[in-house]
């Protein structure tokens, strides 16, 4: 299970995230949609500590970690936290000078401490299951985006995490790229992974989500289902901000 | 007459000239390029650790050495030290020289190279909840290598020719020997271009193997 409680962000003076309180439960994929600079990327990697909160507890499976304005986090207590989640990132930014194969064995081998041929194993698995088992060998800058993002997906699997954290996973693709890379998003939904997802693909959001969060100003505007935040929002944020999406014709 | 003695003197002075390459120009450049490198490294590391009195010290050292001449620094450690008591026989007292120099400047070029990995490759492996030291050998520094080679083989260049500053602290190495035999041949131009060739074919075997390392390094690329 995954709980935040009144989590803050500040970058020096400005506030970005002010309070956020989450529940997910386990198995549930909870989609973050909100304006550009509402503090979504900025909420994931709180969660998955490449940003220290200001403050607030955050709780993912067996770690829990409160975070306070006047005390640095023990490291080890954030490496304890950061291992229960995994991350996809915008950007991908998979090892160049490592193959498929190593990139997705590189979190078992260095963190985990598998033994290779084990870690080889368990990254062919993951390879096969986005699609890129033939690909294995490949280095990053020979696979297309959409590739890559899928190497992407299995490097973050590869350490077990109790969450999958995905910032914006296809929004740095070509139109016909991303679809490959949602449709494997959408078969771990289907396995019952915890995800949180930010994305501006809308029809995607409403198909994989079971609920969805509108950030906005680094608060919760509305939280619900997506027959709500889509079929009758309550606040009038969303319906702004959802009627934009409209107009440039991203839903 | 005259050019068949030229020729004999430059074929007499070959052999002497590149035994006193392989014997003192080959070794300083080699031991003082090794070490320096691992000086080089472990000062990088301490300019970027967040521990600042270590990035201090460090930081110091680098103004110290880039600040000021080689040819000084050499006779510092070879002439002046022994005032404090402190004897260093001519090899090793240029290998500390040298050592220096190569720590400095290539402390420049590593923490340059570190640098100039992208965040989210540090990132990247945090998430995957690799602590910093993991990180930066697994990630960072295979890439900072890679982007490290072409300036690092200029200075291991440079360091070849820059040994011939140890004849003036009495090592006979390459140039020192170049010196010996002009005084009892005095044929100047004809030894000193000598001298100049086997440096030559020096960094050109040198220029070779870097050209082969980025080759090796070439199997990726960060595009
Ligand atoms: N490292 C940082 N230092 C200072 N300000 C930051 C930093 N990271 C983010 N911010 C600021 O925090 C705010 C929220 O940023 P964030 O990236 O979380 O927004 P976002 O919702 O992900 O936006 P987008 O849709 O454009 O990706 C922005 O105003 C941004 O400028
Ligand atoms: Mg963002």
């Amino acid at each position: 299970m995954i709980e935040v409680r009144e989590l803050t962000k500040s970058f020096g003076g400005t506030s970005v995230l002010r309070g956020i309180d989450l529940t997910l439960e386990q198995g549930q994929v909870l989609v973050v949609i909100g304006p550009s600079g509402s503090g979504k990327s900025t909420l994931l990697r709180c969660l998955n500590v490449l940003e220290v909160p200001t403050s607030g507890t955050v709780v993912i499976g067996k770690a829990r970690l409160e975070f306070r304005a006047d005390a640095k986090p023990r490291k080890a207590d954030v490496l304890a936290l950061r291992r229960q989640s995994g991350m996809v990132f915008q950007a991908y930014h998979l090892f160049p000078h490592f193959t498929a194969l190593q990139n997705v064995m590189e979190g078992q081998i260095t963190v985990r401490r598998t033994p290779k041929t084990e870690a080889r194993a368990k990254a062919l698995q993951l390879l096969a299951k986005v699609g890129l088992a033939d690909r294995a060998d490949a280095y990053p800058h020979q696979l297309s985006g959409g590739q890559q993002q899928r190497v992407g997906i299995a490097r973050a699997m590869s350490i077990d995490p109790e969450l999958l954290l995905f910032d914006e996973p296809t929004s740095a693709l070509d139109p016909e790229l991303v679809r490959e890379v949602l449709k494997v998003i959408r078969e771990l939904a289907e396995e019952g992974r915890t995800m949180m997802i930010v994305t501006h693909e809308m029809k995607f959001a409403r198909e994989v989500a079971d609920r969805i969060i509108l950030l906005d100003g680094g608060v919760i505007v509305e939280e619900g289902p997506p027959e709500q935040i889509f079929g009758q929002p309550r606040e009038e944020r969303t319906r702004q901000f959802l009627s934009l999406l409209l107009e440039q014709g991203s839903v | 007459m005259n050019e068949q003695t030229n020729l004999d003197i430059f074929t007499d002075s070959f052999l002497p000239l590149l035994q006193a390459g392989i014997a003192f120009t080959v070794p300083l450049t080699l031991i003082s390029f090794a070490l320096g490198l691992v000086l080089a490294m472990l000062t990088a590391l301490a300019r970027l650790s967040e521990f600042s009195p270590l990035a201090w010290v460090a930081g110091f050292y680098v103004w110290i050495i880039r600040g000021t001449p080689l040819l000084v620094q050499l006779f510092i450690i070879f002439y002046g030290l022994p005032s404090l008591g402190i004897l260093i026989d001519a090899f090793p007292a240029a290998v500390i020289g040298f050592t220096l120099s190569v720590g400095a400047y290539g402390s420049e070029i590593i923490r340059a190279a570190i640098v100039s990995i992208p965040k989210g490759q540090w990132e990247a492996a945090y998430s995957l909840g690799e602590t910093r030291l993991q990180a930066l050998r697994r990630i960072i520094l295979p890439q900072a290598a890679r982007v490290s080679v072409p300036p690092l083989s200029n200075s291991f260049i440079s360091l070849v020719k820059d040994t011939s500053l140890a004849a003036t602290v009495t090592v006979t190495e390459l140039f020192q020997k170049g010196q010996q035999i002009t005084a009892a041949v005095y044929e100047p131009l004809l030894i000193y271009c000598e001298v100049a060739l086997i440096y030559l074919i020096f960094c050109t075997v040198l220029a070779v193997l870097q050209r082969q390392l980025e080759r090796y390094f070439d199997r990726y690329s960060t595009v």
